[in-house]
């Protein structure tokens, strides 16, 4: 009993490590990133004592400069409901790592302890359930702010997060169909199959389109470009106009994180999630070949590698399409949702119905 | 007012394949410049530059010959500024970044010289004017550097001390038909 | 009454008259250097030669008086020819020293040059060296190579200064002005040297290099250094770079008015402006704490000198505050401080005749004994003689029977010595309002800055009783505020009072009120004064100069 709370600790703070540490980094690599793509340096001038490593320092100076920051509360808004808002925020993103399994069970001294912290057999209407309420921080933060401004642009937040949610559903619904379950253990599982003996039964395989939709879905909840309309810090104004110090922080940190849970789900349900393709739980093989065989315990680990890999990989994926597309008009944002996305997850789901009935 | 929509075609319309081709191209960059980045740090292709930027303060454009750049006053023979503190420089500046006190030479023959003589940067518009008015070329702009920040105004002030310091950058070029620095003008006081 | 025709144009002047003189009543203007209307003719310059119809060469436009129907042509191109050879000549050995010479800007050299020659140099010798910056006297310089010998400085000294100190010595191109042998440049009129010379010859030691004659603004005013009135010109900056430190005004020049003092000024008021910019000057409001003061608010200051003054005469009624000013205020400043002392605090203890004030030198040609320029209006405004003089007040504050003093400007401790100092240190209130701290200001409770005559409009009485007006050139300096306006705020916390809001209505009131000033108006004044009516002594018309 209490070992089993103990393990599930450690399980949290191993994710709550990697997660929180990637998205300090992200802040770094977002700047990084940006300034490779564009063939510039980036930031390089925060140092400690004349080291630079490339600028690593930078997080840390942010982090020190958005602590000791004035933390202002409009005087007219709610005080405990503008706290409050940046921290919904982060719980919502953060929680999302729940469900998320990030290796096979590892078998260990006769326990079975499944690489996952909470084993939801609802795991996807989890995932998709907290994605929602993380539209909540947006509107108190909005209404909170006692700024009209404010309000408006969280109402305009509002109305892009509800629009992308039903998209972001439905094309989930498509590997629910294939993969016959909504728990993400389930379905990470399953991704181990092969078409024809060596094709990785893959998700990105099985529903090239519902990735496509899920994945801009997605991105369109992390609220980033090019659909980065509720915030768009530079030139329209969004729904934590108000805020200073850490609490803007709060937000800048959870975008971050939602970028992390992002890159987890998508992992998770198209990019085969902890699988490494040609290796089971035996070790490497070669289809209808032969097997090289590995300890238990290695494949574990490389599988918890490559889950991580994949994450970083979709990081980055999401940081390129940051610092290639312009932002979307709101008309556009809206229309594109409504009358592209929403009718073509429907298409995809009814596609997959047909297939699944035919085959 | 006649508004031009340009129609997309249907490929474009998709959006899908403008998106790949634009990631393809940011990708691609950040490939080529991460491999030089990587290279450059085990010393390999240092010639192929990774990025443009230019590392300010630490690196800097090289100016042109005829670059304007912050002021400096010419000195006699003696070391004492050439200046006479005609304040003509003084009258000329557009922006009055100016401030010379002139006092009473020991020599007759010099008669008149700045006591103090303050170029305000923080106002200044590098236009020139000064350089053009002085009657004995006492005010000069090639030295080829911009002013350092300062933590106050104050540091951004000029003094005549530091503007007599000042050296020109060599191979200056004053005139656009003369190479070099230029005969100086013909000194009507005799200096 | 003889006739001419000066360039075509025909003007009746009265016999003996100059063509200069009648060309000018025709608003043609013939340039010259040696000419000044008020000294004698030399005809030294021949910058002034005109064509005369029917004389065989051209004629000194200065020395020559007009003929009845004389022709004259000032522009013709022997005129100008001759004009060029002139200046040609003037400036062969001419050292052009414009950038740093102090009359640059404003130098009839400079000025004939660019308008009637713009020749390049044909002298191709050596130019003669002569002394520059030549000592004088303590206040004058001069450079003779600068010099193009016309001899105003020589006949001003001569017949404007009453002696003859300055003359030429050597010949032709080596000719140089200076002071004869044994002689000193040392009479109080020097400062006009400075502005009788055409050229940067003659240069004042107060104004040299300080500042240059384009940066300066001008604005008439009076001289405010005696009782004479004399009419001026300040000139002044609003280029001030350094905030309360530094000069604003740079010099007082002669402005002409026949009647008071031609077109010179004395030296004691020329320089006499230091006190607006000096680092004397009050800038704020300040209360004393202990042995040092405070500075404070306007609102605060008023407040408490309301206060106590109001406290005071409650106790003690209104004779246990008396009232000192100075005849340096304007009739403005003085009137609203009767209204407010006088006539709403009903105090009868108003008097500005410190002993003394009126004991300094008078030289007879202009400077005045009394060095205040508004005497005589503070006289005509009843500030004397309604109560006890300076003197017996001084004696009462001793006895405790005084128990305040406000002093307006004046300075009791510069005249009167140890007996105000001790009146003022046993006063249980002295209220200091004034522009440069003093003696008098030491011991003050309250110090209320006031404005300098730059800083305010207003008018003067001179002792001929002609009014004059001062005008505003600059703002106060730090939060220092004209006189009539502190009386006004001090008034309306006090109880009703009229709301001035310039200078003009309170002196609308002036003329209101007080009957030698009736019937004059800012307008009426204009810049030549005007002499009022006097109660006493011969009746004089209202001359409309
Ligand atoms: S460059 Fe122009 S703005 Fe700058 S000091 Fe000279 S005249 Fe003034
Ligand atoms: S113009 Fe030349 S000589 Fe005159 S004050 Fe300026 S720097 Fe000095
Ligand atoms: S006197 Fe006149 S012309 Fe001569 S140096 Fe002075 S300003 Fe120039
Ligand atoms: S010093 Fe001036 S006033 Fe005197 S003679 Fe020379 S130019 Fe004339």
């Amino acid at each position: 009993m209490y070992l089993d709370i103990i393990i599930t600790l450690i399980k949290i703070a191993i994710v709550f490590g990697f997660v929180l540490n990637v998205a300090a980094i992200l802040s770094w690599a977002e700047r990084k990133q940006s300034a490779v793509m564009q063939d510039r340096i980036g930031a390089n001038r925060a140092d400690v004592l004349g080291f630079r490593i490339f600028g690593l320092f930078h997080p840390i100076a942010d982090t020190i400069k958005m602590l000791t920051k004035e933390d202002w509360v409009p005087p007219a808004g709610d005080a405990f409901v503008h706290t409050m808002a940046p921290f919904l925020a982060l719980f919502t993103a953060l929680v999302v790592f729940a469900v998320i399994p990030f290796g096979d069970t590892l078998h260990i001294a006769g326990r079975d302890i499944p690489l996952q912290i909470a084993d939801l057999n609802v795991g996807i209407l989890f995932i998709v359930a907290f994605g929602g309420l993380g539209f909540y921080s947006v509107v108190l933060a909005g209404w909170s702010s006692e700024n009209k401004y404010s309000l408006l642009g969280s109402l305009r937040a509002a109305a892009q997060l509800i629009s992308y949610e039903l998209a972001l559903g439905l094309s989930i619904v498509g590997i629910v169909m294939v993969y016959g379950s909504i728990e993400l253990d389930d379905i990470a599982r399953a991704q181990g199959q092969y078409i024809l003996g060596f094709i990785p039964y893959w998700g990105i395989i099985a529903q090239p389109l519902g990735f496509l939709l899920f994945f801009t879905a997605a991105v369109a909840e992390t609220k980033r470009v090019p659909f980065d309309l509720p915030e768009s810090e530079s030139e329209i104004i969004g729904y934590f106009t108000e805020y200073s110090g850490m609490k803007f922080g709060a937000f800048w940190m959870g975008e971050f994180i939602e970028v992390v849970a992002v890159a987890g789900v998508v992992t998770a349900l198209y990019f085969g999630g902890w699988q490494i393709p040609f290796v089971n739980n035996q070790g490497i093989f070669f289809p209808g070949l032969f097997t090289i065989p590995l300890p238990h315990v290695l494949i574990v680990l490389l599988q918890v590698a490559a889950f991580g890999l994949k994450v970083l990989f979709f990081c980055w994926f999401m940081l390129l399409v940051r610092w290639t597309l312009p932002r979307f008009r709101y008309d556009q944002l809206m229309a594109f949702g409504w009358k592209f996305m929403v009718p073509l997850a429907l298409l995809n789901i009814l596609v997959t119905g047909l297939f699944m009935y035919v085959f | 007012m006649k508004i031009v929509t340009q129609k997309l075609t249907t490929k474009e319309s998709l959006y899908f394949f403008e998106i790949a081709k634009g990631l393809w191209i940011t990708a691609r960059h950040f490939v080529k410049n991460m491999y030089f980045h990587i290279a450059h740090l085990y010393g390999k292709y240092q010639e192929v530059p990774a990025a443009v930027t230019i590392q300010y303060p630490e690196e800097k454009i090289p100016v042109s010959k005829r670059w304007r750049g912050n002021h400096r006053i010419n000195s006699r023979p003696d070391g004492s500024p050439r200046c006479v503190a005609c304040m003509l420089c003084e009258t000329v500046c557009p922006v009055q970044c100016i401030h010379i006190i002139a006092g009473e030479h020991p020599d007759p023959n010099i008669e008149k010289y700045p006591v103090s003589f303050d170029v305000d940067v923080t106002r200044c518009c590098w236009c020139g004017m000064c350089e053009e008015a002085c009657p004995v070329d006492a005010i000069y702009m090639d030295t080829g550097k911009t002013p350092e920040p300062g933590y106050s105004r104050e540091d951004l002030v000029y003094h005549k001390e530091q503007l007599l310091k000042e050296t020109p950058l060599p191979n200056y070029q004053r005139s656009l038909n003369t190479p070099g620095q230029g005969p100086m003008k013909a000194n009507p006081m005799g200096l | 009454m003889p006739t001419v025709t000066i360039d075509e144009r025909q003007v009746t002047v009265d016999p003996g008259t100059s063509i200069l003189e009648a060309a000018k009543k025709l608003g043609i203007f013939i340039p010259h250097y040696c000419y000044h209307p008020r000294l004698t003719i030399v005809d030294a310059c021949r910058m002034c030669l005109v064509e005369v119809k029917g004389a065989p060469k051209l004629v000194t436009s200065c020395s020559n008086a007009v003929a009845d129907n004389m022709v004259v042509f000032t522009d013709t191109p022997k005129v100008e020819e001759a004009r060029q050879s002139v200046l040609e000549f003037l400036l062969i050995n001419h050292p052009l020293d414009c950038p740093i010479c102090d009359k640059s800007g404003e130098c009839l050299l400079q000025n004939y040059y660019f308008c009637h020659s713009r020749k390049p140099s044909r002298f191709k010798e050596n130019k003669v060296k002569k002394h520059k910056v030549v000592d004088l006297g303590p206040k004058i310089v001069l450079d003779s190579e600068r010099c193009i010998v016309c001899t105003r400085c020589v006949r001003f000294c001569k017949e404007v200064a009453g002696e003859e100190i300055l003359g030429i010595f050597n010949r032709a191109d080596h000719s140089e002005i200076g002071v004869f042998p044994g002689k000193k440049l040392e009479n109080n009129y020097q400062g006009n040297l400075a502005d009788v010379c055409p050229v940067g010859a003659l240069t004042a030691r107060d104004f040299r290099f300080k500042c240059r004659s384009w940066f300066l603004c001008q604005i008439d005013t009076i001289c405010p250094g005696c009782s004479n009135g004399c009419n001026a010109v300040v000139h002044f900056t609003l280029r001030n770079f350094n905030g309360l430190k530094g000069q604003r005004v740079f010099r007082l020049t002669p402005r002409e008015n026949n009647d008071v003092n031609k077109v010179w000024l004395c030296d004691v008021g020329r320089w006499g402006y230091a006190f607006v910019d000096s680092i004397d000057r009050l800038t704020m409001p300040a209360m004393r704490k202990g042995e040092d003061f405070v500075k404070t608010d306007w609102n605060t200051a008023l407040k408490e000198t309301a206060n106590r003054l109001k406290t005071l005469v409650e106790r003690y009624g209104a004779n246990a505050i008396g009232v000192i000013p100075s005849p340096h205020l304007t009739n403005e400043d003085l009137y609203a401080l009767k209204c407010l002392f006088g006539c709403l605090l009903k105090i009868a203890n108003i008097d500005f005749k410190v002993p003394g004030f009126d004991k300094g030198e008078d030289d007879k040609i202009l400077l005045k004994a009394d060095r205040h320029p508004n005497t005589k209006g503070a006289e005509l405004l009843g500030l004397s003689g309604t109560g006890l003089s300076v003197e017996a007040m001084m004696d009462k504050v001793k006895a405790g029977e005084i128990k305040a003093l406000y002093l307006a400007g004046s300075d009791p401790v510069k005249y009167m010595g140890e007996k105000a100092e001790e009146a003022l240190s046993r006063a249980e209130l002295v209220i200091f309002q004034g522009t440069n701290f003093n003696a008098s200001c030491k011991l003050a409770h309250i110090v209320l800055p006031g404005a300098t005559f730059v800083e305010k409009e207003g008018t003067f009485t001179n002792y001929q009783g002609r009014v004059q007006k001062v005008n505003k050139a600059l703002e106060p300096l730090g939060e220092a505020m004209a006189d009539w306006e502190i009386f006004t705020r001090l008034g309306q916390m006090l109880g009703v009072f009229p709301s001035y809001r310039s200078a003009e209505e309170v002196f609308m009131d002036i003329a209101r009120e007080v009957a030698p000033f009736a019937g004059i108006t800012y307008k009426k004044i204009g810049s030549q004064g005007i002499k009022l009516t006097l109660p006493e002594g011969p009746v004089l018309s209202e001359a409309k100069e």
